[in-house]
């Protein structure tokens, strides 16, 4: 069993009385990449900052790797378990000295020996293809630079924990590309954990070991990112994940955990545990939905209706086909498949889809706009 | 216009023969204007911080008095000071009234506000999650607040530059607390501002020219060097040379 090397417990951190994190239980593993997702304002960097000691929350616990609850720690201690994490902010927040300077900052901080710091400056300025920029002023340098120099200095240091709160998000396309790949090998190579926050969830999707998404505050899944992606937990999740065919339902009838759910007058199946009468989300992820010229064989789909292809979007080597199937509906296919089955708008085509691969979620109603 | 001329030339006389008299005004000047400088940095730069930073109750006064003190009028300043230090004054058993110490108690109240509005101003602007950003590499309370003022390092030298500015250039304080004293033939409390006054009373406006064409000297080669420093221009090519020097002794060694 991995060792779990944070714990945050029944946490909740308010600002003038309005509460803005409420987090009941968050496990850090040792040695994983956790990435925590959610919208702007969502409280992410509010608990990086509780995690890394930056702030005290208004209630809750942090219990950490010493077996120490936040709360129980004194000073020293305290001291003791920042010196042992670095934090990485959206903006490279670099001073205003050399890079390697900038990079000999933490170690410094931790009143290490002038030789054994240099060294250890050397070597990662090295590892970060660096070394060329050593002596350069960290204010002369590009975004993609100055970051890569943050991404050094917290990682010089070798923390057990590297919190990292939107570390890309002022990098154009290459440079998130680059730095990414950084962060993901320096992680790995040298055995740290991490904690990633972001509002765009696909710029983790490669290097995450786990995926949390915090809503409003609220942490509403935790688990593997294909995990979070195929059965998000709550519609919020799910929308929030930009999924597309949300669909909304009934269960019809159920029986050994396969029902029948009716989508607009179109029933279909699907694992479900919900009673007959439950009003429930459906999701149908596009690329489960497996478009037919005819109504030929499907493999072992249970599901097939008779569809009108109402828009084809080429999406690179995917094509995005919008159907009317008495709800609408949206499939990925490649581009080969489009051409060799001739899909255009107004195609009559057979859509089907395997009942394992449509998720089941409670139904939780939208408050009604007043006035 | 020929006054004016005549001034210039008899300052630069007294300044190539050394004249006693002018000298030792001119040291005494600087040399109160540096402690007053010294003590206003003292104070005001940490103060300067503290407002920037913390949240305190009382916090919106201080700044107020802070603001207010930048403004002081030094003829005031010096007329509280005389107050408080005379011999029936809260501080009359201190006897400092009439000496250097009361002009540099003046100073010390004229300078530290300057400073400390400065800092306070220079630390706002810096981008706050660079202290977090330090605290999280291991900084604590102090040496993150010291990475700040090191941030700040060009406008907390404009803040000094200011402050010795606007004490070295003061009369009123000087010369109520100070008394422009001579003793023994010496000067003892007299200041290049005060005796500019007392040449002008005399109607010694030549000596007086002279005199204010020393402080003005005085007063523009100090800042010089403080913004050569502040620009980076007045070390970097000593330090580029040192370096070098040392690069290569040490190339040597190994």
């Amino acid at each position: 069993m991995t060792d779990v090397l944070v714990s945050v417990e029944g946490l909740r951190q308010s600002y003038d009385g309005r509460q803005v994190l409420s987090v009941d239980k968050l496990e850090l593993l040792e040695g994983e990449i956790l990435a925590i997702v959610g919208p702007n304002g969502s409280g992410k960097s509010t608990l990086l900052r509780l995690i890394n000691l930056l702030e005290k929350p208004t209630r809750g616990d942090i219990v950490y790797w010493t077996g120490k609850r936040l709360s129980e720690v004194d000073r020293n201690e305290r001291r003791e378990l920042a010196l042992q994490m670095a934090m990485i902010f959206q903006e490279p927040l670099l001073f205003k000295r050399s890079v390697k300077a900038n990079i000999a900052y933490g170690l410094k901080m931790r009143r290490m020996p002038q030789e054994e710091k240099e060294g250890k400056v050397l070597e990662m300025l090295e590892r970060l293809d660096l070394a060329e920029l050593a002596d350069r002023d960290a204010m002369t340098l590009s975004g993609g630079e100055a970051q890569k120099v943050t991404l050094g200095r917290a990682m010089v240091l070798q923390p057990r924990l590297l919190l990292m709160d939107e570390p890309l998000a002022s990098l154009d396309v290459l440079a998130r590309k680059a730095l990414r790949e950084d962060i993901s090998r320096l992680v790995r190579e040298l055995g740290v954990t991490a904690a990633y926050v972001t509002h765009d969830y696909t710029e983790v999707l490669e290097i995450a070991d786990r995926l949390a998404v915090l809503l409003d505050g609220e942490l509403q899944q935790v688990d593997r990112p294909s995990e979070v992606f195929g059965r998000p937990a709550t519609e919020q999740v799910a929308e929030f994940l930009g999924a597309e065919n949300l669909l909304e339902g009934e269960v019809a009838a159920c029986r050994e955990g396969m029902a029948e759910i009716d989508i607009a007058g179109i029933k279909l199946e699907a694992l479900c545990e919900q009673p007959p009468g439950s009003r429930v989300k459906v999701l149908i992820h596009p690329e489960e939905v497996v478009l037919l010229a005819d109504s030929g064989d499907a493999g072992s789909a249970r599901n097939r209706m008779p569809a009108r292809v109402t828009n084809v979007k080429v999406l690179g080597a995917l094509v995005k086909v919008s159907l009317e199937c008495g709800f609408p509906l949206v499939a990925y296919i490649t581009l080969a498949s489009t051409e060799e089955m001739g899909i255009a708008t107004g195609r009559r085509v057979t859509a089907a889809i395997k009942a394992t691969a449509i998720h089941v979620m409670p139904y939780v109603g939208r408050p009604e706009a007043s006035g | 216009m020929g006054d004016i001329w005549q001034g210039f030339v008899e300052a630069v006389k007294l300044i190539i023969h050394f004249d006693p008299y002018v000298m030792k005004i001119a040291f005494f000047t600087l040399y109160v204007c540096a402690i007053a400088t010294f003590f206003g940095m003292l104070i005001g730069i940490p103060l300067g911080s503290a407002l920037a930073l913390y949240r305190f109750r009382g916090r919106k006064f201080m700044v107020t008095v802070v603001n207010a003190g930048m403004g002081l009028p030094p003829v005031v300043v010096g007329l509280f000071v005389y107050l408080f230090l005379k011999r029936r004054g809260p501080l009359g058993f201190l006897g400092w009234l009439y000496t250097p110490k009361a002009i540099i108690f003046a100073e010390i109240i004229l300078a530290t506000p300057l400073i400390a509005g400065i800092t306070m101003a220079a630390v706002q602007n810096v981008n706050p999650k660079l202290r977090l950003q330090s605290k999280s590499l291991g900084a604590g309370e102090i040496r993150s607040t010291m990475t700040l003022l090191s941030e700040t390092r060009l406008s907390l030298l404009a803040a000094v530059i200011a402050g010795f500015g606007g004490i070295i250039s003061e009369v009123g304080a000087a010369m109520i607390v100070g008394g422009n004293l001579m003793l023994n033939g010496e000067p003892y409390t007299r200041t290049l501002t005060t005796a500019i006054v007392l040449e002008v009373n005399k109607g010694n406006s030549t000596l007086a020219i002279a005199l204010g064409i020393i402080l003005l000297g005085i007063t523009l080669l100090l800042v010089w060097i403080l913004t050569s420093i502040q620009q980076g221009g007045l070390f970097s090519e000593p330090v580029r040379v040192a370096r070098s020097l040392f690069s290569r002794f040490r190339g040597e060694e190994t």
